[in-house]
């Protein structure tokens, strides 16, 4: 199993109108090391092209990435609501 | 003059979580919890827009086990005013028919409504009817899979998507309608209503409260009778999530799966 | 006038002991919790030590969702062809139960049911935005455009606490204070985990493995614990090293860890239910923030509360420890009429002799030897080695057990000087 097909098993309650991490394309875009790409758990972070992809609708709100990046450009909040992943065991 | 609006929902099974058991093979229902039936959201989302414009009143109409509670304080949480439960055993097993009357018969008890708001349907059960019965069992118009409504003047402007356009109907209160999954992104819970909500409660209404005969509810009122259940082996999907980036990528992909065919 | 008088964030372990223990001594309590149902975005870290849970709820062993006691303990290591492990079995664990293995989505809901029993206002599904100032002194707490107010709030949002950090209330995370948490739930019959672990009677295994096939500095734990039902498997990850490496995915060390030959037979034809992450607070005593403040305290992960040192692995008990001293700390408050800082300081009086805080100031430096290399590169290796020539029949005349030990060790291509001191600091530390 791949992480793409882990994480097809999980709940996601995706908020369109919220995106709870964000970063900064202009830090990224320089970015010397791409560290979120290998400790994101769920491969939010991609390279795709020479150019960081982010998306936020696969995070499972572990927080790593906010701890990954020492560059500054991960903005982390909590979704809103009862919004994004919903663990069913935990 | 406030405008009275009745939301009806229904708290369903969360469809994301209903599983097939590997070793029973039978839906396995543990692990699945219970959530807001989401065209309901659109429906309440589409009544809070009319109050964002209009002075109104929106009651939240439900029936359902007592577990129903947290999806009412949800609504309160959202901007609804009042939340009315109609619980209890003998309505338990009814099909569509009965469950039209007993919702029509608690919006009758209340003082007062001008629209009523539906879901589209439930995703549990997915029949579309109960919001049409309720319309038939009260005696007034209604508007179904409606994308957008307003209010003015006494009357709600209802746009419905068709196939090859939209129709625009304009109708004089009281109407019922419903509205298609997805119509809107229904606004967050309050956490200051959603103490008070919690604080003050619901208000629960029983048989006896609707003034209804046990033989007209439930199970025993329901015509449809389930004669058979057949649970159908799940074809073994590949479960494959794919990441595609570009169209010409999805074009080959699609191509490559013999799902989409060059003409010759 | 606060309309409460105390504001709880978070409804995990601490916020729900907390939130049960004030509401039971009287007190006006709010329990805020963004998951909906409470305990859907935990993860647990698997095992609940202790017996915290007696002082709130003396019958809690029968009353709270627990999985499997533990009576099977596995420390070990992992290298790309071997296992080597010390498994300890006792019928003491038995008697005495002394952890058990928890999903958390189910003892949160239990554990947050029980606070909404003891007389706390629970909400569900609001996420708290920032805490509410005033005259440098919290007073409550700020949802969209509304704010709540308390006399004090109390600060138990887990591993990573977004309204400690944002407040300026603790420090934000750095690679040493927090390891990255994967775990993957796999679906078995009851039977099928009883016979492949040898167990009986709601009986339960926790295996923690150092993962010493990994290269180029990354560094790693496993872990295996069983549910009823289920499997937990996981790994705990070093930033520093995979930072360093800057090569490795998180994702595929845990693939790595459940597809180790020794480790797959044990979740083999197991269905994937749940895929996880969460930090992991390794931190330690310096990790800890100043516990207390003008109208808050901080509970639990928040405060960095949990203890590892590769043999041992705690956070919930400690988790649950913290909430009924804050609870404690907030029933004197409110006895004087009075949450100042002074007051709340008896928060912080009561964690400083607690068993979680003598822990890590016992253990203080640990994470230096947990993330060494001498454990997750040296010792793998070389028990594989002295274990593999002591048993392997060469037709050759036999050696003393320290001879082959000698060997091993003048054959790796360890600093030797390097070796002896991470050796004696390990035995000092752990």
């Amino acid at each position: 199993m791949n992480i793409e097909e882990k994480l097809s098993v999980l709940n996601y309650k995706t908020d369109p109108t919220y995106e709870h991490i964000t970063v900064n394309p202009s830090i990224c875009e320089v970015c010397p090391d791409n560290f979120c790409t290998f400790a994101c758990p769920a491969s939010c972070y991609k390279m795709i092209d020479g150019k960081l992809n982010f998306k936020y609708e696969d995070c499972v709100e572990c927080g790593t990435c906010f701890v990954a990046c020492s560059h500054g450009s991960v903005k982390w909040t909590n979704p809103k609501g009862s919004q994004g992943i919903k663990y069913k065991l935990g | 003059m406030v405008l009275e609006i009745v939301v009806m929902v229904k708290q369903v099974p969360d469809s994301q979580e209903v599983v097939i058991d590997p070793v029973t093979m039978n839906l396995n229902r543990s692990l699945t919890r219970n959530v807001t039936n989401k065209a309901d959201e659109n429906a309440l989302e589409a009544a809070l827009s009319i109050k964002d414009k209009t002075p109104a009143k929106i009651t939240i109409v439900s029936m359902g086990p007592p577990q129903t509670e947290s999806t009412m304080i949800e609504c309160l949480a959202r901007g609804a005013d009042r939340a009315v439960l109609v619980s209890d055993r003998a309505f338990g097993g009814a099909d569509t028919y009965p469950t039209g009357l007993t919702v029509a018969s608690a919006i009758s008890k209340l003082e007062h409504f001008d629209v009523i708001i539906a879901g589209e349907e439930s995703s549990d059960s997915s029949t579309g009817h109960v919001g049409p019965g309720v319309a038939e069992f009260l005696g007034i118009e209604q508007i179904t899979y409606c994308s957008k409504i307003e209010y003015s003047k006494g009357h709600i402007t209802a746009e419905r998507e068709l196939e090859d356009g939209t129709e625009v109907v304009r109708c004089p209160v009281p109407v019922l309608i419903t509205m298609l999954l997805g119509s809107n992104f229904p606004r967050r819970q309050s956490l200051r209503r959603k103490i008070d909500a919690t604080k003050k409660g619901i208000e629960l209404w029983n048989l006896e409260k609707l003034g209804l005969q046990p033989e007209w509810v439930g199970v025993r009122g329901s015509p449809t009778i389930v004669r058979r259940m057949q649970s159908i082996k799940e074809r073994e999907r590949a479960g494959k999530r794919i990441t595609i980036e570009t169209i010409p990528e999805m074009v080959k992909e699609l191509y490559e799966k013999n799902i989409l065919k060059v003409k010759k | 006038m606060s309309e409460f008088d105390a504001i709880v964030v978070g409804a995990g372990p601490a916020g729900t002991s907390a939130a049960s223990k004030m509401a039971s001594s009287g007190l006006n309590v709010l329990l805020v919790e963004r998951g909906d149902p409470p305990g859907s975005k935990s993860v647990s870290g698997g095992i609940l030590w202790g017996r915290e849970l007696s002082n709130l709820y003396p019958d809690w062993e029968k009353s709270a969702p627990l999985e499997r006691f533990i009576s099977n303990k596995v420390t070990g290591f992992l290298t790309e062809d071997s296992y080597v492990g010390i498994d300890f079995k006792t019928k003491k664990f038995e008697r005495e139960k002394t952890g058990y293995s928890v999903l958390r989505t189910r003892l949160d809901g239990w554990m947050a049911k029980k606070a909404k029993e003891a007389g706390a206002t629970v909400i569900t599904g609001i996420t708290v935005d920032g805490l509410a100032w005033e005259d440098k002194k919290v007073v409550g707490i700020r949802q969209a455009d509304d704010t709540i107010t308390s006399d004090v709030v109390v600060l138990a949002e887990g591993a990573n606490p977004r309204v400690a950090i944002d407040e300026g209330l603790r420090a934000p995370i750095s690679d040493k204070d927090v390891a990255i948490g994967i775990k993957q739930v796999v679906k078995l019959s009851e039977q099928t985990i009883n016979e492949r672990f040898n167990l009986r009677n709601g009986a339960g295994l926790a295996a923690e493995f150092s993962l010493g096939f990994l290269k180029n500095g990354v560094m790693a734990g496993g872990f295996l614990y069983t549910n009823k039902d289920t499997i937990s498997a996981g790994v705990v990850i070093d930033i520093a090293g995979l930072r360093k490496d800057n090569k490795t995915y998180s994702f595929d060390i845990m693939d790595q860890f459940i597809n180790h030959p020794y480790i797959a037979p044990y979740l083999e034809n197991g269905q994937l239910q749940e895929y996880s992450a969460h930090l992991v607070c390794e931190g330690g005593i310096n990790y800890v923030p100043k516990l207390y403040g003008n109208g808050y305290v901080i509970a639990g992960d928040s405060a960095g509360l949990s203890f590892s040192n590769g043999m041992v692995i705690q956070g919930m008990n400690y988790a649950i420890a913290s909430g009924i001293s804050a609870a404690k700390a907030a029933v004197k408050c409110k006895e004087k009429g009075h949450y100042g800082e002074s007051d709340l300081a008896y928060y912080d009086e009561l964690m400083q002799h607690s068993q979680a805080i003598e822990d890590m100031r016992k253990f203080k430096g640990i994470t230096g030897v947990t993330w060494s290399p001498m454990i997750h590169e040296f010792l793998p290796k070389f028990a594989e080695n002295v274990l593999h020539d002591m048993f392997y029949e060469t037709g050759e005349p036999k050696k003393h057990l320290f001879e082959i030990a000698m060997e091993n060790l003048i054959g790796s291509r360890y600093d030797k000087k390097k070796l002896l001191l991470e050796s004696y600091r390990m035995m000092r530390k752990m």
